[in-house]
């Protein structure tokens, strides 16, 4: 990565006020992340691991009141753009040994900082598609008016006129069959499939520089899937796209990243190039080494086993535990680390070229 | 070029207008009658305000006093100072038409923007707006109404105007409950994602797209309220006072003529109090079972 990456986190922490539990939640936790142009980053995760809510505090979807959020989430576009530029000053938060005890926050504020940090941003150059495609389209207009609206407020094409052309222009980039026909679709007149596919092209028509893919293929059968990655996969190639795109299903991950970022806990266990990940799992982060175990593999079938699953319970993000945040669920770690493991958090570290994870295994 | 729909039948989560066709034989018929009383009112109000009137509302028939319908020269009959019944009666619909619409308007107003500050807003406004609507609900309707009236001046204005107040609660927590599932659905975070501003999507995409049919509904049911409550109150004569017409004290005054056996006097206003209230009232049924009612089916 020489340039300077198209956007950068550091730092990135969002915790959630839960009132029933009188407790903060640790969605996220210190993640450090970075997208270069034209690549694609896969995030996976389990549920609950914040791989979703990383992406949606840089786009300030975050609407929990409770909720804060800290760090920095540089967008470098022309001119470089922190998007959580100024948050500090509305909310403060009160640390006792690592620990939040308290939080203030001036709400309004707040939310009036993050529409001006995201103003001409969110979804103009970084568009955004959600799983359950049907559920994020507004079910009374059609999707040709949808797209149309988007394509209005982003780019040059102001007349209603040029707006149709170049919607059916991207219903058209997105493969949906007679795009003159469509246009004039209700969302519950598609299919879950041409729905998401309509929902990419809505995302296109902004022109965006970037995209985000938010369990894109999630609730889709599973030929449809297939239909929505190649989909994305075409976008890589065909505009260049720069996307992260964040799932659960490694396999979905697997087909289009170009690096990976794993995350467990609201932290990043191990990021690196998706190749080497994904083929040297065992000199890489036990997780991640146990989520691609624990993938159905024809040779897992043939072998006649049970599939191995990844013992233990996801970790319980209010009473973050000291140590590793793996480490109840580590079935590598041996007595040499076992002390350490328990005592302090590794940090993630540069183990090969490009490749960084966070385990003492690695840090003699 | 042939143009393609979706079969209507195969409509199964949402509707429009365009569900006329695939709506049932009873609504039809409900929504059809409405429309009916709607534009019969619409014109009559219209004549009155023109002066385009059979006969002199105030002019009295002394040889056809208490005559009953089809007389000559009057259709349906004179009362008991030999006043024209159906000049009287659409006068009469000017005593409600316009205060029932301000009445609806503010229901629809402040309850819109009660609806949006609670669902969309959330937080401690959503507390706020709840406490209110429910203290507001908790009141006996009339008698706010009276009081209002003894404080102030009886006028059926702001009897309409308290209609309103009162009704705005009932819209509001619809608007919320529609946001809330809009929410649940993530229709609007992904609306935001898509970088339209919060007065766009609140008015547009919410209120316009997703809330007009239960607006529209609630204003037939507003306007079937406010017919009711006026002729109730000018029957118990604090509405609209004689010798100014309305449906309410034409009955009232008609009444004392019932046990010598001309019971027409107050059947004809009260005949026409029933089938408009009854139409304004399936008006909005049929159109919520075609709006609302398709997910069932």
């Amino acid at each position: 990565m020489s340039a300077t990456p198209l956007l950068r986190i550091e730092d990135l922490r969002t915790y959630f006020y839960s009132r029933a539990k009188q407790a903060f939640i640790r969605s996220v936790d210190g993640v450090d992340l970075d997208v270069a142009r034209g690549e694609t980053l896969g995030i996976v995760g389990e549920s609950g691991s914040g791989k979703s809510v990383t992406m949606h505090s840089a786009l300030g979807l975050i609407t929990a009141t409770p909720g804060v959020i800290s760090g920095r989430v540089v967008f470098h576009d022309e001119t470089p753009r922190d998007l959580l530029a100024g948050l500090d000053t509305s909310a403060r938060l009160e640390r006792r040994d690592d620990r939040i005890m308290a939080v203030e926050k001036d709400n309004r504020a707040w939310q009036k900082q993050v529409e001006r940090n995201l103003d001409g941003i969110r979804g103009g150059k970084i568009a955004m598609i959600f799983q359950n495609p049907k559920a994020a389209m507004n079910p009374y207009e059609t999707i040709g008016a949808q797209i149309s609206e988007a394509v209005r407020l982003h780019t040059a094409n102001k007349s209603p006129a040029e707006a149709r052309e170049r919607a059916l222009h991207w219903l058209d980039a997105v493969r949906i069959d007679s795009p003159r026909l469509r246009y004039d679709n209700y969302p519950y007149g598609l299919s879950g499939g041409m729905c998401q596919r309509a929902m990419v092209a809505m995302a296109l028509a902004a022109e965006p520089r970037m995209l985000i893919a938010d369990e894109p293929t999630t609730g889709l059968d599973a030929t449809i899937q297939a239909r929505i990655v190649e989909l994305l996969e075409e976008l890589k190639t065909r505009f260049g796209m720069t996307m992260v795109l964040i799932s659960h299903d490694i396999g979905v991950i697997a087909r289009l990243s170009d690096r990976i970022a794993v995350m467990y806990g609201g932290r990043v266990l191990e990021s690196g190039p998706a190749a080497m990940l994904l083929e040297q799992s065992e000199q890489g982060h036990p997780y991640t080494h146990a989520l691609l175990a624990s993938m159905p593999r024809t040779q897992n079938v043939k072998a006649g086993g049970r599939l191995p699953a990844i013992e233990g319970e996801v970790l319980d993000t209010i009473n973050v535990p000291r140590g590793c945040r793996f480490r109840e669920r580590c079935q590598r770690m041996h007595d040499g680390i076992r002390a350490r493991c328990a005592e302090q958090e590794p940090e993630l570290v540069e183990v090969t070229p490009g490749r960084r994870v966070r385990c003492w295994l690695y840090q003699a | 070029m042939s143009r393609y729909h979706q079969p209507h039948d195969t409509v199964s989560e949402y509707s429009d207008i365009r569900s006329w066709r695939s709506a049932s034989l009873i609504d039809r018929v409900y929504v059809g009658y409405g429309l009916v009383v709607v534009v019969l009112v619409v014109l009559s109000y219209l004549l009155g305000m023109l002066g385009w009137l059979p006969s002199d509302p105030d002019g009295m028939d002394l040889a056809n006093m208490l005559a009953g319908p089809l007389t000559e020269g009057h259709i349906l009959g004179t009362d008991y100072l030999g006043r024209d019944l159906q000049t009287r009666l659409i006068i009469g619909i000017q005593a409600y038409f316009l205060p029932g619409l301000l009445s609806i308007v503010i229901a629809l107003a402040l309850g819109a923007a009660l609806g949006v500050l609670s669902g969309y807003r959330g937080g401690r406004s959503e507390i706020a707006v709840t406490y209110v609507t429910n203290l507001v609900d908790a009141l006996p309707r009339l008698v706010l109404m009276l009081l209002v009236i003894a404080a102030f001046k009886p006028g059926i204005y702001t009897i309409m105007v308290v209609l309103g107040l009162t009704s705005a609660p009932t819209v509001a927590m619809l608007v919320k409950g529609k946001i809330q599932m809009l929410r649940q659905r993530n229709f609007i975070e992904s609306a935001v994602a898509l970088g339209i501003s919060p007065a766009r999507i609140i008015l547009k995409h919410i209120l316009w797209y997703n809330c007009r049919a239960l607006l529209l509904i609630q204003a037939t049911l507003g306007m079937a309220e406010a017919v009711l409550l006026e002729t109730s109150l000018s029957y118990l004569g604090f509405g609209v006072q004689e010798p100014t017409p309305s449906w309410g004290n034409m009955v009232q005054a008609g009444a004392n003529y019932l046990l010598q056996g001309n019971f027409w006097v107050s059947t004809a206003p009260a005949l026409a109090i029933l089938f408009t209230v009854l139409g304004f009232h399936l008006l909005g049924d049929g159109l919520n079972n075609m709006f609302e009612g398709k997910r069932q089916r």
